[in-house]
């Protein structure tokens, strides 16, 4: 089998990273940099949020609209946000369309205008986003449970506060997204019909003379915990549960993977069959592991109308403590089968094959390739979910609910 | 890619695109009914006997169907909207004849009473969620508006009454009337091997018994009524704007992506440098939504409630600049290499071909390569979305608002 993944360092610190996928005709890219909503300076909270609408606004010789109009003629479709610790760029066209994108991209990364005159409709872009949550409790419930579990400032809310984003002017942002723009921390992954000497020998055209210190690193306060709840008239009781669990480096996060697939991975998962199928409780119910680098949860989500949600809460929680009472090799190898049928069939998509290399590369400080995602699934046994669950048992929630009467939390303690 | 078809005698119709290449394969049933065509005592019963599908069938009950599709480690869902109900699945390609075998006999429900009593309750839950998302009620109250009277007006998931009061017998019926193998066409794509998809598909499904399934396809009325549901629980005001645009039957419709991309489509169209670009809305999009027998032009504002008028009139003032003169050369070619990049690596994933395929199929009962119809896209031209816009005229809208305003 000939090399499909690829890594290279260029001197500067910019990391390169690579899939080659000959079935296809398009390359998709993902970058990141290292500017993320946990670095926004106290009282301006917000700015990298802000920053991630004020980049693409102009960079190097053009202005908003030329850019814009040379990558829509390139059929690229491009997204930007902003992350707790990272920017996020995606890009995806054709790969013939490659090198022109990337000269585009080397502008966008380092020469943003970041001018003046369109500082202000960022900020309110901002504002009106923060705005945005409270018509969709369901994404806010889990923002708010972000913000109580994880260490301070790691699950801030991006936007910052109406006040925070007000008292951010276009001199102090600027100054700070361009003191943490540096090619160290900074990953450019790419996926798709890609020459991979090809890709390092543009990215060294330029990104290679780009150079500036490494940003400082992040410092941490404990996080809030505790629980709260939001007063709302809303059709449905929106319940989101946070407890810890390994980050992606821990050795047990392969087991930590498998026991989510088991609560919540598909329609014959625990938590899908008890609330939902057997007691028609809950349309929606489900558990996830965060994101973030070196702190880790299992953020539980569900919704009902609010007749049924102190049981949709209890029942839930019942069956995340069910979980570490025992555990059919079936139901293990079940969720195995699923996991490395998902990451077979993603060597499909390039859009998803450049995320997984950087979230490897952020998460990980490496890249698996597909086999080895799927040898590490392998090697999970039921003893070793057990083992991880008695060190990380569901209890000391973290939790806020949305809805219009508070519930019984003293229920699940 | 490899092009295969063949009709059952019981007139299920059955096509594949292979490609051996791929990781995996996708397969999906795709049945031409929809809340358009339910009466008003059974509103929402398209949607909900979408999820009794997966509740068991006369071999298999709802666990062993939800045991059975993990096992494979399959991807899968349904989804009903006005006019079309799919279930679809992707698995690795050894596991093919298993994933066939279940799909076909899941669309045989054994419709149990039990099964229907507990979903029912997953399904006023449902209506519940969309409440709490005043985005999804603004698409589906301004289709609601434009359509009044009509029944694409109605809505997919039903209402709490209407939910309430259904019995199984009609549910039992509305099947019975509506999924005949003729109203339904079964796709594959990917890694596959077709000979052995059809032997298997026609050993299953070729007892389907068939029976004639029509569809009222009366004009749409083209309403340009004004909504306003003024709601104080809401924080943004969210606006929906829909006006009149060609079928998806209609070869004008190449001409209408192209208008929608070039005026809402992207983050270089007209509306968003009007809107969103000097931060006036938040959101400002446009969408050519194309039906059987009829479209539409759908708009999506969300803005500060205080600016809604503003941002109606600039929205007005845009949609008259470009049927006065048209899209540039250069927005025109924009637009169309978006639009052709993004039908492309849509469709390089086995399930994005498949739904390419069945909407192909459901609308035109044809099958046209990726090339062929992104070479139509290509030759589109100024002249052609200008004389669009001008047939279809953008400002004979209905429009919905929903939000802390009290009047538009």
């Amino acid at each position: 089998m000939p090399q499909t993944d690829f890594v290279k360092e260029l001197p500067n610190g910019l990391v390169l990273l690579g899939h080659r996928m000959d079935h296809v005709a398009s390359a998709s890219m993902t970058g990141r940099l290292p500017i993320g909503s946990s670095h926004d300076p106290v009282g301006n909270e917000g700015a990298a949020a802000v920053g991630a609408e004020w980049w693409v606004r102009g960079a190097g010789d053009r202005d908003t609209r030329q850019l814009n109009e040379a990558l829509d003629m390139l059929g690229c479709r491009h997204s930007e946000s902003p992350g707790a610790e990272m920017m996020n760029f995606s890009a995806a066209q054709l790969a013939r369309c490659l090198p022109d994108v990337m000269a585009i991209a080397a502008d966008v990364v380092r020469r943003p205008r970041l001018d003046d005159e369109n500082f202000a409709p960022s900020r309110d872009l901002a504002i009106q986003d923060l705005a945005c949550l409270e018509d969709n409790p369901a994404h806010k419930v889990t923002i708010m449970t972000h913000e109580r579990y994880m260490p301070f400032p790691l699950g801030r809310i991006l936007y910052g506060s109406v006040e925070s984003l007000k008292a951010l002017t276009a001199e102090c942002t600027r100054e700070h997204l361009l003191g943490r723009l540096s090619p160290r921390g900074a990953i450019m992954a790419v996926a798709g019909r890609i020459d991979w000497q090809e890709f390092c020998d543009l990215a060294e055209r330029h990104f290679g003379d780009w150079s500036a210190d490494a940003p400082p690193p992040l410092e941490t306060l404990p996080a809030k915990g505790g629980f709260e709840h939001v007063q709302k008239d809303s059709a449905q009781t929106h319940i989101c549960l946070a407890h810890k669990s390994v980050p992606a480096s821990d050795r047990r996060f392969e087991a930590a993977r498998l026991a989510v697939t088991i609560l919540s991975g598909g329609m014959s998962s625990r938590l899908f069959t008890e609330v939902r199928e057997k007691r028609g409780l809950a349309y929606h119910v489900s558990t996830s592991h965060s994101k973030v680098k070196d702190y880790a949860g299992l953020f539980t989500y569900a919704a009902t109308v609010p007749a049924k949600a102190q049981e949709t809460l209890e029942v839930t929680v019942g069956e995340l403590r069910r979980l570490g009472e025992g555990i059919e090799q079936e139901e293990l190898d079940r969720a195995k089968t699923q996991l490395k049928s998902a990451v077979v069939m993603s060597g499909d998509s390039t859009a998803s094959r450049s995320m997984m290399l950087a979230n490897n590369w952020r998460l990980l400080g490496r890249i698996k390739t597909l086999d080895e995602m799927t040898d590490d699934i392998d090697g999970v046994t039921v003893e070793d979910i057990l083992e991880y669950l008695a060190e990380f048992p569901a209890r000391d929630f973290t939790a806020v609910v949305i809805g219009p009467e508070p519930l019984d939390m003293a229920a699940i303690q | 890619m490899d092009f295969r078809q063949t009709t059952l005698d019981n007139g299920l119709v059955v096509l594949a695109e292979m490609n051996g290449d791929a990781a995996s394969m996708a397969m999906g049933f795709f049945v031409r009914t929809g809340s358009r065509d339910e009466t008003e005592d059974v509103a929402g019963v398209s949607h909900f006997l979408e999820h009794m599908m997966f509740k068991g069938t006369a071999a298999r009950s709802a666990s062993d169907i939800n045991r059975e599709l993990d096992d494979l480690g399959a991807t899968y869902n349904a989804s009903t909207s006005e006019e079309n109900t799919y279930y679809y699945a992707a698995a690795l390609p050894e596991h093919q004849d298993l994933l066939v075998d279940l799909l076909c006999d899941m669309l045989r429900p054994a419709l149990r009473r039990d099964d229907f009593d507990v979903e029912k309750n997953v399904i006023i839950d449902e209506i519940a969620r969309y409440e709490d998302l005043p985005h999804f009620k603004t698409f589906e109250k301004t289709l609601a508006t434009y359509f009044r009277g009509h029944p694409l007006g109605n809505s997919v998931l039903g209402n709490n009454e209407s939910i309430r009061a259904m019995t199984l017998e009609q549910m039992r019926e509305y099947f019975q009337r509506r999924y005949s193998p003729g109203n339904i066409v079964l796709v594959a794509a990917g890694n596959l091997d077709f000979d052995g998809f059809v032997d298997l598909v026609a050993d299953r499904c070729g007892g389907w018994q068939a029976f004639d399934v029509g569809r009222d396809l009366p004009p749409a009325p083209g309403l340009t009524d004004t909504v306003v549901m003024t709601d104080t629980n809401v924080v943004r005001q969210h606006i929906g704007v829909m006006s009149p645009a060609p079928s998806l039957q209609d070869d004008e419709r190449y001409a209408a992506h192209v208008a929608a991309t070039i005026i809402g489509g992207s983050t270089n169209s007209r509306l968003f440098y009007a809107l969103v670009d000097p931060a006036i809305a938040d959101m400002a999009s446009m969408t050519y939504d194309g039906m059987d027998g009829t479209g539409g032009f759908l708009s999506y504002l969300s803005c500060d409630p205080h600016r809604a008028g503003e941002v109606m009139e600039i929205f007005r003032g845009e949609l008259g600049k470009f049927m006065d003169a048209g899209p540039t050369d250069n927005e025109l070619t924009a637009a169309k290499n978006q639009q052709a990049a993004s039908w492309t690596l849509g469709s390089e994933m086995p399930m994005g071909r498949l739904m390419r395929i069945g909407f192909n199929w459901m609308y035109r009962r044809q099958h046209v390569p990726l090339d062929e119809t992104i070479d139509r896209l290509l030759a589109v031209t100024g002249e052609e979305v200008l004389a669009l816009v001008r047939t279809h005229d953008l400002l004979a809208a209905s429009v919905f608002a929903l939000g802390p305003i009290e009047e538009l």
